[in-house]
């Protein structure tokens, strides 16, 4: 928290309060002369917007705080282990995002983004763990360092394609002893769009993503609308998420909606948990984590470019099974594949809590 | 005595003549310029030593939901809320800082009453580029403006 505080007061910043030379001048303009005017040399290109009214603002810079409550965790029999269900306290850790343009004009935005998400397993009684799965829990975070880049091509004045693509390095290392470039998973996404009017901007794509855990191939479908009273409005990026807003005032926002979150991540097996006695230590382990969380968002903004946003919900596990991804060449089992699993675990659906303290975008 | 008043004068002549150049060539960005979006048209004036925009034509000039002319209700000071948009003051306090740039300015944007850090490049003499952006310039955004013809007063 202090971190943040220190943020906050060390970033020079600009307040609006348009007190002094806004107005004009006593003397009547005829505001009526600059009804009909031409470019002085043709005409303008015009391209479309990759905003529309009243979204609510792009975060730049993200630092946040994510709390699961207690819940059960049960993991499934492999190799010599039995099943085990163990009581956690609480699922906790820090997540810090930074999207930032490096190209951004009319033409073309183009942006570099960065991620680190750290997830800590609490377990109510750790001594007492003997399933692999569970001892590595409770002896490393779960986390993620990423690199990502958003690119909007607008086509002409309503038209654009947007591209997205991430390579992630999911797993139970410990910083600075990242696993191998070989276990990293990639995602991607390509739609295109059009924006018919200030209020309302939808697209069409594909996507190869980890959403749910493991890789797949979905077709991705965004929303977004605002209200002419600039009151409501949808924000979808479906299946990935979907919100309702209710504005406030262009400073406060109420969201209600959903994310599906996942990833998968490499189990390091550090610790030498997972033994096979007939191959040694298994290294080829992956967690297929997929979450859905049913969720209200309150963003406000805090002073100048700085914004809170804290969301409550709940969150209801997909998937929490183990896949055995020999040398990190991962597999596509889509919804109808049948290649079966290393090992199925079951999580209890707690309720969550999220906050974070945004630099969000001009 | 006089050899040095002679050149402290043509020092000081010289050096207003240049100050003076400058400023001329900083009053290229006077006129009336379009943003991208093509929903209002900013004119351009020099105050002082300093240049200033205000909006002088709006697409939509009413507000929808009223049919009102639109005021700045977006606002963060709740006393400027009534204040209409016709005439807005948008871009202030710009400098010209030599090499076809204007910096030192702020733009307002209405739509969600943010103030930014600002600086005006003219790619040519009918072209802006104006980047707003915060604390930093890699924070920020470019619009395209176009320059419009000056109207004939009625």
């Amino acid at each position: 928290m202090a971190f943040c505080v220190a943020i906050l007061f060390s970033f020079p910043l600009e307040l609006a309060a348009q007190a002094d030379s806004t107005l004009v001048e006593e003397d009547e303009e005829d505001y009526n002369m600059y009804d009909d005017l031409e470019f002085v040399d043709g005409t303008a290109k015009r391209f479309a917007n990759a905003k529309i009214k009243g979204l609510s603002p792009a975060k730049l810079i993200s630092l946040g705080y994510d709390y699961q409550g207690g819940h059960d965790i049960t993991a499934g029999a492999y190799l010599t282990a039995t099943e085990e269900k163990a009581k956690l306290n609480a699922v906790h850790g820090t997540r810090f995002d930074a999207n930032i343009p490096v190209i951004s004009k009319n033409s073309l935005i183009v942006q570099l983004g960065a991620r680190f998400w750290d997830v800590n397993y609490e377990f109510d009684d750790p001594a007492s763990l003997t399933h692999p799965l569970l001892t590595t829990l409770a002896n490393n975070n779960l986390r993620t360092v990423g690199l990502n880049s958003t690119v909007f091509k607008p086509l002409n004045e309503t038209s654009f394609l947007l591209f997205q693509g991430s390579a992630d390095m999911n797993g139970d290392f410990d910083i600075p002893d990242f696993q191998r470039l070989k276990y990293n998973r990639y995602s991607i996404a390509a739609l295109w769009g059009k924006r018919p009017s200030d209020y309302k901007q939808w697209a069409i794509g594909v996507s190869r993503t980890y959403r749910a855990g493991e890789l797949n191939y979905i077709p991705v479908i965004l929303y977004n609308w605002t209200s002419v009273s600039n009151t409501w409005g949808t924000e979808i990026l479906f299946p990935a998420r979907g919100h309702l807003r209710y504005t406030l005032n262009p400073r406060n926002m109420l969201f209600v909606g959903f994310e599906l979150e996942g990833n998968s991540y490499k189990v390091g097996n550090q610790n030498s948990a997972f033994v096979d006695p007939f191959d040694g230590k298994k290294d080829d382990l992956e967690i297929r984590r997929g979450e859905l969380r049913f969720r209200f968002i309150y963003a406000r903004q805090l002073i100048g470019f700085f914004w809170l946003s804290a969301q409550a919900g709940y969150r209801v596990n997909y998937s929490y099974n183990i896949d055995e991804v020999p040398n990190g060449t991962d597999f596509y089992r889509g919804f109808f594949g049948d290649q079966p699993l290393a090992m199925q675990n079951t999580l209890g659906n707690p309720f969550y809590f999220n906050v974070s303290i945004n630099l969000v975008s001009p | 005595m006089n050899t040095l008043k002679a050149v402290l004068f043509l020092f000081v002549f010289s050096l207003s003549s240049m100050l003076s150049f400058a400023q001329e060539e900083g009053d290229k960005l006077i006129g009336v310029w379009e943003p991208s979006h093509g929903k209002a048209k900013v004119k351009v004036e020099k105050i002082g030593s300093k240049y200033y925009g205000k909006i002088v034509w709006l697409k939509e000039p009413n507000d929808p939901e009223n049919g009102q002319p639109k005021v700045d209700r977006n606002n963060p000071d709740e006393s400027m809320r009534t204040q209409p948009l016709k005439g807005y003051r948008i871009l202030k306090d710009f400098v010209y800082a030599g090499e076809n740039e204007w910096n030192e300015g702020t733009i307002y944007d209405p739509e969600n009453g943010n103030t930014y850090s600002c600086t005006i490049k003219m790619k040519d003499e009918n072209t802006l580029d104006i980047r707003g952006f915060i604390g930093v310039s890699a924070l920020g955004r470019t619009d395209v403006w176009k320059r419009l013809q000056m109207p004939k007063k009625k």
